[in-house]
């Protein structure tokens, strides 16, 4: 907890990134306040460009694009956030241990691994939403998706390991009776974990990105507000094309917040954990 | 021939293995879908021109049987890899008779062009900017290029796309907005540099977010590296900037980015479908999609074959790479 | 230091991205788009020769004219190279003698056709049109299953005999007074092969017809290996073929199809003058259209624009297939007082559509055959509400009341009843809550203390509802539904699905309820009713859970009705000319709309586009002298109309 504070008052990255994501939090708590239900339409007048009354204008269907943004970062938050969880999780495991055991395991391991990846996951997607016949709910999406980002980045994963493996110090350790779990946790895992920082960002933006395509297509249930049906509700009513950039701006640009604040967050605490950077810091610090 | 045995041989039965599952699951599951081919022209023929409904019943009986979809589904699944193993993926089925071969023919030539430049630009260019950022992070044209990649990079693809488009096919007219090239397929000048105008925004729009990726990606790679060890020496030494940057740390990063190289190439084959609708552009990501749409199995199986043969392919290749690429990776 | 540069750096950045997504703002306010100055069509010939229409989507298979076989594309092409014996015009209704010089003669009992065919018609290559090549294309499609009207052609007809090179009668297996629907075009028919090329051909189902010789004024010129554009050159012998002959005019020098993507790329083409006919385009893409293409226009000049006769209607219908709440017909009445249709046509469509109360196309030539003398019957026709107490629910004051709506809107309205109907239907019913209150009351719902619905077993009240929201018109009837029954007190969940699941849900029967279109509600531009309805007859009853697409039945809601059976047996067997067919067709709507087996709402609208700057002669609102749906087979006569528009010397 000391360390966050600390890094909170010291570093600019972190603090900025930080302050980011509280108010995309904060935005997506404010949607229990609504004073609009997200279902409902005709509440305001249409098509208002943003003005005091609506901050940020309202949608054809005469609904407040700021509220109805409140829901769509809280339900985009939720489906992101836990297909990353759950797919860099069991990417993490399943490619530590293939890249560690090696051998036949590993390369078992990597048929079926392959055996994903070379199903392109879009059109795989596309199919499994016709399957369910459209009964796809917003949580059922996140499992889904989780599941489709699980080949990639455990790949990645072992590559990193098995480069990570042959090092010097792995070397020291195991000569010096260091045990394996203690390698993996204490040597390996400060290395791994900007990488996975970094990494997880992308698989957040991954799953988001994925919602959007989704959404744009038509395939899922657009009656949700997520970052992705405002988009295809805006393009719906041709809000480029009408000049309402308002409907468009905001889900786009929330998007781009926040990623960046969890980008400034990752790579700030990433820097702080590398041990590398931690002592460059230490040398040049004024 | 130990070599042989121990390196090549595993390698190969993993490769043998990917793409037997991965047809076999592509086999499997479009048959998942609710609707079945010959269901599929039925509707569209009545929905077009009211066929008389006496005469329904026959129509679906020659369908199915010129559809081929008699047999149990593990005859038809042993009939196919017949087929395959003679190069024949066998009709379309939602434009019967139309070869699925064709159909890909038509559209593979584009998207594998426009897919393999953007990649590969995108590579380079996304690992020399990053790792330069990387490296010097306290210039500030790095830190400007962090930021502005960093914010470009969350923009869905699909806005990205649509801005372009409307910016430069509407309010300024200067891109065309349909197709890949203008006039007749040749070997002139006019030809190919109507290839490269009618291009000139899906490819941008691909290099956009790829480059801003690959950037992250190797800035973060970097930063892991530059306290080490032989870093410093180098630096000590007296190298210059670029030898360090090219030699030592690049390098040092290549395993998992030659490995995204690897699958982004094999990746190819699925297409791109939000390119192509935006832009217009011709492709098979549309064919995979439409095909999807129309439960078309043929046309579906003939598409993702390409693309489990590239992906498998390009997996083994990179991962006979390896111990050229990092010498210090040995195997048990 | 370096920190505070970096934060203004990033905030400096965002407002980049804020200022350039903003900055797609028109620039000025522009009267007149110029048109870029060079055209950037695909092909290399002098655009104002070329007439570019919207080919409506990517084709899959290129090269490939066999339009015999399902799957290869249709839409545009077989008006421009195919022919066949008749045409319906869909906006008139008139009956046109195209490869046949008279109308088709039948003996007494619909045994026997005879067809009297026109002399002077000749293939693209120089071969003339003749009696050989129908009798050769009837035994050509039945000998190969699988191929369009094959099965058809097989069930009807006995022998197909030449009587000399401009005479042919069938004999046909059964009674069947509608046997030459099979080659009197709508949409597309038994399109004529030529015998010449045909009969050296092995297999005809994989024959490719490449290059297609053509019975059109057009011959095929080039494609795009891509699907997206295909180019017709006009025949130089185009008063050889039937378009040309029946009007007398050569209609541009090459016709080019595009698919440009989806409604604002269509706008953005319309604007860049790279498109000049389109076949529909959404209501917001055709208001950025109307802003800055002055050339460009719909059917009406003015508002309500889209062109509303096109022969379909929408509905919102309910499964009937087994025992639910929907089964009671006061119940579905109950719902239709719920809504109000003046808000639905206004505010959700954005009142450019007829509204249509009758399951019937609310076309002039139709309003005149069944909307107008049913009026007198719908204002008498009583819903009993209680026991012995009786309402009356049509409402002719609805074309007024949308009037109204559209003069708040500032559109100037015209002051005469009649005109009033033209533009926005003869009625519909009333909207009356409290009436549908007490037929729900007395059929055992209740409500509530919120005032919500409870069914009659007590639970709250919820319907489903499937919708393809890229159908855009069933999408935004569904939402105005979905507002004006949750203020009537009742949930509707509105299931948002792709086209193709969609579809086959219909079909199955997988639904509970559905905002759709045709079914019923379907017309052919004539006053035969026939099409629409012999589907729903009981012989292809299909049972929720198996698609209707195989058995031929088009009774997706699966409505069970004797009566309805014996007014489709009475209509099977009459000639579509027989005056009994106008009243059987007046018995069949009264009749659904007593049941309201389902909940007709508007008319079919497109907003069909041309632009003016290099071509005219379309048909419009102030000259509806052919029908403006070029992708029809019957889009021959509207490409032949087409001439240079004022200012436009085509080089050929």
């Amino acid at each position: 907890m000391k360390i966050i504070k600390d890094l909170f008052k010291y570093h600019l990255s972190f603090r900025f990134g930080a302050i980011i994501l509280l108010l995309i939090f904060l935005l997506a708590t404010l949607s229990f306040f609504s004073p609009y239900e997200a279902a409902k339409r005709r509440v305001v007048p249409k098509n208002e460009a943003p003005s005091f009354d609506h901050i940020f204008g309202t949608t054809s269907l005469g609904q407040d694009v700021f509220w109805i943004l409140t829901f769509a970062i809280r339900n985009t938050l939720i489906i992101a956030g836990l297909a990353v969880l759950i797919g860099r999780s069991i990417a993490v495991i399943l490619g530590s241990f293939s890249g560690y055991v090696g051998g036949t395991t590993d390369r078992i391991l990597q048929s079926i691994v392959d055996s994903f990846i070379v199903i392109p996951r879009l059109p795989l997607l596309i199919l499994i939403s016709f399957v369910l016949k459209g009964e796809l709910n917003f949580l059922h999406l996140a499992l889904i998706l989780g599941f489709l980002d699980i080949a990639w980045p455990s790949k990645r994963y072992r590559s990193q390991i098995l480069s990570l493996r042959e090092q010097e110090f792995t070397y020291t350790a195991v000569f010096s009776g260091m045990n394996t779990f203690k390698i993996i946790l204490k040597e390996h895992f400060p290395f791994f974990i900007p990488y996975l920082l970094a990494d997880a960002v992308s698989g957040f933006l991954w799953a988001i990105g994925i919602e959007i395509t989704l959404a744009v297509l038509g395939l899922c249930d657009l009656t949700t507000p997520t970052i992705g049906t405002m988009i295809y509700w805006g393009n719906y009513y041709q809000a480029l094309l009408m000049q309402r950039l308002w409907v468009l701006a905001a889900p786009v640009i929330t998007s781009i917040f926040i990623v960046v604040g969890f980008y400034l967050i990752s790579t700030s605490l990433s820097e702080y954990l590398d041990p590398r950077t931690r002592l460059k810091r230490l040398g040049t610090r004024e | 021939m130990n070599l042989l045995k121990s390196y090549f041989l595993p390698r190969l039965s993993q490769w043998l293995i990917t793409i037997l599952i991965g047809v076999t699951v592509t086999f499997i599951l479009p048959r998942l879908l609710p609707t079945d081919p010959v269901e599929r022209t039925l509707s569209t023929l009545s929905s077009l021109q009211t066929m008389d409904p006496r005469a329904v019943e026959s129509l679906k009986e020659a369908l199915e049987d010129l559809y081929g979809l008699g047999g149990s589904p593990f005859e038809q699944y042993i009939n196919y890899w017949k087929r395959l193993i003679r190069g024949d993926l066998g009709p379309s089925l939602s434009a019967f008779p139309t070869p699925v071969i064709e159909i890909i023919g038509a559209g593979l030539p584009w998207t594998v062009g426009l897919l393999t430049c953007t990649i590969f630009i995108s590579w380079i260019l996304g690992i020399v900017l990053g790792t330069l950022a990387g490296y010097l992070p306290k210039k500030l044209w790095c830190q400007i290029m962090d930021k502005i990649f960093i914010s470009i990079y969350p923009i869905p693809y699909y806005i990205l796309a649509l801005i372009l488009v409307m910016a430069f096919c509407y309010h300024f007219q200067v891109f065309p907005l349909v197709g890949g090239a203008s006039g007749k397929p040749e070997i002139s000048w006019s030809y190919l540099s109507s290839i490269l105008w009618h291009s000139f925004l899906p490819a941008t729009s691909l290099i956009v977010g790829s480059t801003a990726f690959r950037f992250i990606m190797a800035k973060a790679l970097t930063s892991t590296i530059i306290a080490s060890d032989y870093v410093n020496y180098a630096e000590t030494a007296g190298l210059s900037r670029w030898r360090i940057v090219l030699f030592y740390v690049i390098r040092n990063t290549l395993l998992p980015q030659a490995t995204d190289l690897g699958l982004s190439i094999g990746g190819i084959f699925s297409g791109t479908v939000i390119t192509e609708i935006v832009f217009s552009y011709p492709g098979i990501g549309y064919s995979l999609y439409m095909g999807l749409l129309q439960a078309d199995f043929n046309l579906i199986l003939g598409i993702t074959v390409f693309s489990i043969v590239g992906i498998a392919t390009a997996a083994l290749l990179v991962d006979l790479s390896y111990p050229l690429l990092d010498p210090r990776v040995r195997y048990k | 230091m370096q920190n505070r540069s970096k934060l203004i750096i990033l905030l400096g950045l965002v407002g980049i991205n804020i200022i350039l997504l903003t900055a797609c703002k028109d620039r000025a306010n522009t009267t007149e788009s110029t048109p870029s100055s060079k055209s950037q069509l695909p092909v290399d010939l002098p655009r104002q020769d070329i007439l570019v229409v919207d080919q409506i989507f990517r084709y899959s298979v290129v090269e490939n004219f066999n339009l015999w076989m399902p799957g290869i594309p249709s839409p545009t092409r077989q008006g421009l190279i195919m022919d066949s014996l008749w045409y319906i015009d869909q906006e008139t209704g008139q009956q046109i003698n195209a490869l046949s010089t008279a109308s088709p003669r039948y003996n007494k009992d619909f045994t026997q056709m005879t067809v009297k065919l026109r002399s002077g018609v000749y293939w693209s290559d120089g071969v003339e049109f003749t009696a050989d090549d129908l009798v050769f294309t009837v035994n050509n499609l039945k000998s190969n299953p699988g191929m369009l009207w094959s099965t058809e052609l097989e069930l009807f007809v006995k022998e197909v005999k030449k009587i000399d090179n401009y005479t042919v009668i069938f004999e046909l297996k059964d009674s069947n007074p509608r046997f030459h629907y099979q080659f009197t075009i709508r949409y597309n028919g038994v399109w004529m092969q030529p015998k010449h090329v045909w009969q050296n051909v092995e297999d005809p189902m994989t024959f490719k017809f490449n290059p297609p010789v053509s019975l059109g004024a057009y011959e095929y010129a080039d494609s795009d290996p891509s699907g997206y554009w295909e180019l017709f050159k006009r025949r130089k012998d185009w008063e050889r073929a039937t378009p040309g002959i029946l009007t007398g005019k050569p209609g541009p020098p090459y016709i080019m199809s595009v698919f440009y993507g989806d409604s604002g790329r269509k706008a953005m083409a319309i604007t860049r003058h790279e498109l000049d006919m389109v076949q529909n385009v959404d209501y917001e893409a055709f208001q950025a259209i109307l802003k800055k293409t002055p050339t460009a226009r719909s059917w009406y000049k003015e508002f309500p624009w889209a062109y509303p006769n096109e022969q379909s209607a929408r509905y919102f219908g309910f499964n009937l297939g087994s025992e639910t709440v929907f089964s009671n017909k006061d119940v579905r009445w109950a719902l239709t007082l719920a809504l109000d249709i003046v808000d639905l046509q206004t505010e959700y469509i954005g009142g450019v559509a007829r509204v249509t109360a009758i399951p019937h196309p609310a076309s002039p030539p139709q309003m005149e055959l069944y909307h107008t003398p049913l009026e007198s019957w719908l204002k008498e026709l009583q819903i009993e509400i209680e026991d012995g107490i009786f309402y009356r629910p049509y409402d002719d004051a609805v074309p007024k009341k949308i009037a109204a709506w559209a003069q708040k809107q500032g559109h100037s309205m015209p002051s005469s009843d009649e005109e009033l109907r033209l533009l926005f239907g003869t009625g519909w019913w009333k909207h009356d809550p409290k009436i549908a209150e007490r037929l729900l009351l007395k059929n055992g719902f209740t409500r509530n203390t919120n005032g919500e619905w409870l069914t009659p077993d007590g639970e709250l009240w919820t319907i489903k509802m499937i919708v393809a929201p890229d159908e855009v018109e069933i999408y935004r009837l569904a939402i105005g539904a979905q507002d004006q029954w949750a203020d009537f007190g009742l949930k509707l969940e509105i299931e948002t699905l792709q086209r193709d699941p969609y579809y086959n849900r219909n079909l199955m029967g997988e639904f509970e309820a559905i905002s759709s279109w045709s079914n019923a509600s379907d017309g052919d531009a004539t006053a035969d009713k026939w099409k629409a309805i012999f589907g729903l007859h009981s012989q292809f009853y299909t049972p929720n859970g198996k698609s209707t697409a195989t058995t031929g039945s088009t009774n997706t809601l699966r409505v069970k009705s004797k009566e309805m059976d014996q007014i489709i047996d009475e209509l099977d067997q009459i000639h579509p000319e027989d005056d009994r067919v106008v009243e059987l067709g007046r018995e069949f709507m009264k009749l659904w709309v007593e049941n309201m087996f389902s909940i007709i709402t508007i008319s079919f609208k497109n907003f069909t586009t041309v632009d003016q700057y290099y071509w005219t002669g379309f048909p419009t609102n102030e000259n509806p002298f052919v029908q403006p749906l070029y992708w029809f087979g019957g889009g021959r006569f509207t490409f032949q109309n087409v001439a240079p528009a004022a200012g436009n010397t085509p080089k050929q």
